[in-house]
């Protein structure tokens, strides 16, 4: 009897989870994210803030020392993100406009955390020391399902499963 | 008996209290979301908008830019005289000459230059919202579109969906409508 009691009971207590928690998924299939979020580089677990730029076709990486051999591109993070050394794959080369007129640059593949999404996005490398954010996300990366609102910043701390 | 009729109003206790529970916990749970729906009250608009220039009605399309902390637009024959900013916009928008105070000088630091650039005051019309914000004068001709509307002016009323453009046409009251 009291069995059957207590499962009345949670049962009548949990029903309305069950109920809702599909609803609340329903109604957030794009993620609302800030001008600004933190961000993790897999496999390495770097952790970097990026700038979300909608006015940025394509997303970018403060990339120093950069060096090209054949295939390869070898760069450093800034020093202040932890200089961390890669060497990448070139995917392609991309011609952007800047105040200095025509540039080269190459583009790699990346897979980036942002709050519980792991994405693999193409991002472009060049020396970005005069500005404040070491990455850009642009709209190449936005277009996965994510809106900006501006009036947000680092809303959720980047925390993909399966990172080991 | 006694020992029944105790068993049952205890149960029928519990499951009252059970309901209750239920009732209010179907009472809460919608509630609980509603700190984040705050960013749902907001109108979501594309990369691309067009909006309206108030008072002179010159639609042009915008660029929908969050990574850029202001508006911009692109000013074509600028000169500043007496802190009036004189300038016309691009042929393909009407060439529309205008004549605004300069209500700030904004610096801007890039690579290899430096330039200082007037900003003004200015009204447009993005969906139904008239928003009266500073926007930095340039000669943009390089670039795609005469107008980025940056954070200043994204910040209160809008979410930006990249997958989209030109999904909020202007329609404010003192706009003229197409």
């Amino acid at each position: 009897m009291m069995d059957r009691l207590w499962s009345l009971v949670s049962v009548s207590v949990l029903a309305p989870f069950f109920l809702f928690i599909p609803g609340m998924v329903g109604a957030e299939e794009k993620v609302v994210i800030g001008g600004v979020e933190d961000v993790i580089l897999l496999p390495w677990k770097v952790k970097l803030p990026a700038r979300i730029d909608t006015g940025a076709a394509k997303s970018s990486l403060d990339a120093r020392e950069l060096k090209i051999q054949d295939d390869l591109v070898q760069f450093k993070l800034p020093p202040k993100y932890g200089g961390m050394q890669f060497r990448l794959p070139i995917i392609e080369w991309r011609h952007v406009r800047t105040p200095e007129g025509l540039k080269r640059r190459p583009v790699v593949e990346l897979e980036i955390c942002l709050g519980s999404n792991r994405i693999r996005t193409l991002v472009n490398l060049a020396d970005r020391s005069m500005v404040k954010y070491p990455l850009i996300l642009g709209r190449n990366f936005l277009k996965e399902d994510f809106v900006v609102d501006v009036k947000r910043r680092r809303t959720a701390k980047p925390n993909c499963p399966a990172i080991p | 008996m006694k020992m029944v009729d105790r068993q049952n109003q205890f149960q029928k206790r519990l499951v009252g209290l059970s309901l209750e529970l239920m009732f209010l916990l179907v009472l809460i749970v919608p509630l609980l979301p509603l700190g984040e729906a705050s960013a749902g009250e907001k109108m979501t608009i594309g990369e691309v908008e067009e909006v309206v220039l108030m008072p002179w009605g010159v639609r042009l399309p915008a660029r929908i830019d969050t990574g850029a902390a202001t508006s911009s637009l692109d000013a074509r024959v600028l000169t500043v005289k007496n802190n009036m900013a004189e300038f016309s916009l691009p042929k393909k928008y009407g060439s529309l000459q205008l004549r605004l105070p300069v209500v700030e000088w904004q610096n801007i630091r890039s690579a290899d230059f430096k330039e200082r650039r007037p900003v003004v005051e200015m009204t447009f019309c993005l969906g139904q919202k008239l928003i009266h914000t500073r926007v930095t004068l340039n000669d943009r001709s390089t670039v795609r579109y005469p107008l980025i509307i940056g954070r200043n002016a994204l910040k209160e009323h809008f979410v930006v969906d990249c997958t989209r453009s030109y999904c909020l046409p202007p329609n404010c009251q003192e706009a003229p409508s197409r």
